[in-house]
């Protein structure tokens, strides 16, 4: 009780002292003082609840001593350079991956010598493979720069003045108070009964992923949503803006012409607007201005995108997976064949369709010229060679870009119409055939049915996929969207933005504009697969 | 045993996530180097001057240049005595810029790195880089005027009172620029007039180029008499040749739209209407290395590519156009130090020794640059520096009046940039006439100012 009465006073004083020591507020700041404030409220209610012998002050206490020794833990490990340390380590960790590789392999075939033989490993080879594991592991820290490392934590430690030690103590302090509110008698003298602890476990483990999920993603998402009302360039003061982001995302005009070749400069405002398009309603011709063309261009482009990849992707899977379903010799290695695409980096497979689709070079053309002149030849035909400039043409480079991603999804969604398909009992095929169904009859009436859930799934993943393609036309187009803005995306088009033009703030406002128009189109999916598919409850 | 298991698994975790805590070990190849504390971000200072240690980051071309660029590093240690960590940056996947923009926004960046030419605005008025004129000032035989004027002009550019030689940024890399890379077999087999031969009759101007283009072009099949790649370098080269370019004389208004540089991109545009080029968007060295294409226009970052060719090859300057000059480019980048470096005098001595002359010969002698610094015994040594082509006419580009490769001190040069890329794009691959583009082209591109 005395612990968190103090704790509480403690943590208030935190939240005046963080307002009050602020050179500017701005929301972090109040953030981490509400944060501060409400701990200090829980503490204060602990210590009441405590006092009345109430379950619920020692829950209370658990959680936050568990927050508060976490935060210590992590702080400390941020003090003596952990994260970074990882990072660093990881560059020097493949040069200790063949001592940890033979050392392993020694693990291996002793612990499978055991099992499999189904009889006792003589001691002379366990020694043996204890030794031999002992000089892996040696070799591997030593190789991997871990002893040195490790030797260097203390000069690290007392280098970095009093926060490590205030660190450590407040982690031993904050253990030692858990582990003592924990324990079976505090929960008894508490009044806790089975259920209680039993509820506490239960949070306890998923602690973890729900630490994970707030620290690394409700967090950040819910900065980015902070960050969309400011102008921050990610280096200098953050001005709060309010909508003035979304406002210049979705500012239009429109503007009569008169004269359907009539200058945009006359029309429109072009110190603050450019064109987008013209169109004639009834006879009259209309100008449409953006203030921020790019948004509009990738949203056509995202949306054409979408439209084209994910029936590419989604059909010929549904039928390659039939055609894989059948029983035929040879058929897993065509399942893996055509797995193969998807577990393959994106940047190779950029780079690799980059140069299949040179128009000069490239093996694509030089098909389709072989084919012409082929058929010219047979046939006496006088068939022009296309040349098609795959990437360089603004009218191809997208539909390129989208027979590449197409091609790379196809195999996983491949495999996953392929495991629904093995889940549809042979009682409803044996069934449909002594009613007589045909073939076609089985597939619309009982196979299609039956995969709603998957061909739900898989088309709510491809199509999250497609809207959120980036990779891709990064590669293909150097990082530009082009040739002119033909394969400009929203994520480009954002991170452009965020990492090339220094408008952090602009650019989270982008990100939750694509984060709405998924989600529309997630619901609109959910929706009316729900209405189309009475059997499968959502 | 398998409570074994478990202690040697723990005890391997245990040891891995405290060995995270420190930094890495020296390299094998340098076993005396014992290990350092983590040096994570710029920001942390060391426990004594004998400690101090600095990392430094450049994009270096190719594998061979990295390792270069790291026994450099280890030789300017040794001699300014400090512990000095070179870091190869760009991939395929992770552009340079964006990375380091990315790191300096979180406090990691190194304390030295190269930048290119454009960005050296953009940077300096975020604050990103520290005013080294004060050590420059106390360093003996230090002068702007060792180096090439042109990115000098806008390394000593002080923004807030509009004058030059009042701050330095930075200093250069390194030159670059344009020259023609030429294959002779195709030329020959062609019948068409050796450029090399035209440019020292003086004849070297559009209408011989495009003559040279043609004929190779009317070799047939997939030749095409000339490539080049689609970024603002090729097709700004023409606008200068004419007489125009991007900005006015002051860089503070777009002047895409003068008479002088829709003729330089009309040129440009006449090259693909008459099907001469490799397709613009699509990248003209695969073609040219495979003996595809009679002229390649690119820098000298290309050289030591291209000289693994096994065809003849040659480079020539670019052609004059009607304004009497190449209109060829000076690219350059610079070493700059960051701003929140906690040692800006050893930092500004590794910049300063990184720019010597002896230093800048072992990264030239690659093949793929040009030293930043000028005079006759310069360019003695580099007229020497292998694969022994044609260097005079690098030099050539460099001494005809080149436009500097530069920042716009009064607007965004990535808006420009992407304003004018897309609309030139749509130009040349015939989506868009010139006449369309120079109307409508400097409202778009004219908002990168004063942003």
């Amino acid at each position: 009780m005395v612990w968190h009465a103090g704790l509480c006073v403690l943590l208030m004083a935190g939240a005046l002292v963080s307002v009050a020591g602020a050179s500017a507020l701005d929301l972090l700041t109040i953030a981490l003082a509400v944060a501060q404030a409400l701990l200090a409220l829980g503490s204060g209610a602990a210590a009441a609840l405590i006092l009345q012998r109430n379950h619920l002050g020692r829950t209370l206490s658990l959680v936050i001593n568990y927050v508060l020794f976490l935060a210590c833990l992590i702080g400390l490990a941020h003090v003596l350079g952990l994260f970074m340390g990882l990072d660093d380590l990881a560059d020097y960790m493949a040069r200790g991956v063949p001592f940890l590789m033979g050392a392993l392999f020694i693990v291996g075939y002793f612990v499978a010598a055991t099992e499999l033989r189904e009889r006792p490993v003589s001691a002379a080879r366990r020694t043996l493979g204890r030794v031999l594991m002992a000089i892996g592991a040696i070799g591997f820290a030593l190789t991997a720069g871990v002893v040195p490392a490790l030797a260097s934590i203390p000069g690290k430690y007392a280098s970095s003045g009093l926060l490590p030690p205030a660190l450590t103590a407040g982690a031993v302090v904050l253990g030692y108070m858990l582990w003592s509110m924990w324990r079976g008698e505090s929960a008894r003298a508490m009044g806790a009964k089975n259920i209680h602890s039993e509820r506490l476990n239960g949070w306890l483990f998923l602690s973890p992923n729900l630490l994970g999920f707030t620290l690394f993603f409700a967090g950040p998402l819910l900065f980015s949503l902070y960050v969309s009302f400011t102008n921050w360039d990610s280096f200098n003061k953050r001005d709060w803006v309010g909508l003035d982001n979304y406002r210049r995302v979705f500012n239009l005009t429109v503007q009569p012409l008169e004269t359907p070749d009539q200058p945009a400069n006359q029309a429109i405002d072009v110190q603050v607007y450019d064109e987008l398009f013209r169109v004639n309603l009834l006879g009259q011709g209309y100008l449409i201005g953006a203030e921020d063309k790019r948004f509009w261009i990738s949203l056509r482009n995202t949306l054409v995108f979408g439209l084209l990849a994910v029936p590419l992707s989604v059909v010929p899977a549904l039928l390659l997976a039939t055609l894989l379903n059948s029983r035929l010799p040879g058929m897993r290695i065509y399942r893996t064949l055509y797995f193969i695409p998807s577990v393959a980096a994106v940047v190779g497979v950029a780079l690799i369709w980059q140069w299949m689709y040179n128009s000069q070079v490239g093996w694509i053309n030089y098909f389709i010229t072989s084919a012409v002149n082929f058929i010219n030849s047979v046939f006496g035909t006088n068939i022009k060679d296309p040349q098609i400039r795959w990437l360089a043409d603004s009218d191809y480079a997208l539909l390129s870009v989208v027979i590449m991603s197409a091609w790379q999804w196809l195999g996983f969604n491949t495999v996953l119409f392929l495991a629904g398909l093995q889940t549809i009992p042979r009682e409803l095929y044996e069934a449909a055939t002594v009613d007589g169904a045909n073939p076609r009859q089985q597939f619309f009436n009982v196979t299609l049915p039956m995969l709603t859930p998957t061909t739900l799934y898989v088309l709510i993943t491809t199509t999250i996929q497609a809207l959120q393609v980036f990779d891709q036309v990064f590669i293909v187009s150097n990082g530009t969207g082009g040739p002119g803005t033909s394969t400009l995306t929203m994520t480009l088009n954002l991170y452009q933005n965020g990492f090339q033009s220094f408008r952090q703030g602009y650019a989270s406002a982008l990100a939750w504009v694509l984060f709405v128009v998924i989600f529309a189109f997630t619901l609109f999916q959910f929706r009316r697969q729900r209405r189309a598919s009475g059997a499968y409850d959502m | 045993m398998k409570t074994t298991y478990r202690l040697i698994g723990l005890m391997a975790i245990a040891g891995l996530t405290l060995a995270a805590c420190a930094a890495p070990v020296a390299p094998p190849a340098q076993p005396a180097q014992p290990a350092q504390p983590a040096q994570p971000a710029a920001t942390e200072a060391p426990a004594a001057p004998a400690e101090i240690s600095l990392r430094w980051r450049t994009r270096p071309d190719n594998k061979e240049e990295a390792d270069v660029y790291a026994s450099i590093s280890d030789e300017v240690a040794q001699k300014l005595g400090i512990k000095l960590t070179y870091e190869p940056g760009g991939s395929e996947t992770a552009s340079y810029q964006d990375v380091l923009r990315t790191e300096l926004a979180a406090g990691t960046a190194p304390d030295v790195f190269w930048i290119p030419g454009t960005d050296i605005a953009d940077f300096v008025q975020r604050g990103l880089l520290l005013d080294l004129r004060p050590y420059a000032s106390a360093t003996e035989g230090y002068s702007d005027s060792n180096y090439y004027p042109e990115p000098m002009f806008h390394l000593t550019y002080n923004p807030a009172t509009g004058k030059t030689g009042e701050v330095l940024w930075g200093l250069p890399r390194d030159v670059s620029t344009f020259v023609l890379y030429l294959n002779l077999d195709l030329i020959n087999e062609a019948g068409a007039p050796d450029p090399r031969e035209l440019a020292k009759e003086g004849k070297w101007d559009w209408a011989a180029f495009k003559e040279v283009a043609e004929k190779v072009n009317a070799l047939g099949g997939d030749i095409k008499g000339y490539g080049m790649n689609a970024w603002w370098g090729p097709f700004g080269a023409f606008m200068n040749a004419a007489g125009g370019g991007f900005f006015n004389a002051e860089r503070t208004a777009c002047s895409l739209n003068s008479k002088e540089s829709l003729e330089g991109l009309a040129f440009a545009r006449s090259l693909y209407d008459a099907g001469v080029a490799v397709p613009y968007g699509e990248d003209s060295e695969p073609p040219f290395r495979a003996g595809k294409v009679g002229m390649f226009q690119n820098g000298r970052w290309a050289t030591p590519g291209i000289s693994t060719v096994t065809f003849n090859w040659d480079v020539v300057e670019l052609p004059k156009g009607p304004s009497g000059h190449m209109g060829n480019w000076l690219f350059w980048g610079a070493y700059v130090v960051n701003k929140n470096t906690k040692h800006p005098e050893a930092a500004w001595k590794v910049v300063n020794a990184l720019t010597q002359p002896d230093i800048q010969a072992k990264v030239a002698a690659r093949g793929t640059n040009i030293p930043s610094r000028v005079g006759e015994a310069v360019f003695a040594e580099f007229l020497k520096i292998l694969p022994e082509k044609n260097n005079q006419a690098f030099l050539n580009g460099l001494a005809d009046k080149p436009t500097a490769e530069g920042p716009l001190w009064t607007g965004s040069w990535p808006d420009f940039d992407k304003a004018m890329g897309a609309k030139v794009s749509d130009v040349l691959t015939g989506k868009l006439s010139v006449e369309d583009f120079g109307k409508t082209i400097c409202d778009e591109a004219g908002k990168a100012f004063n942003k």
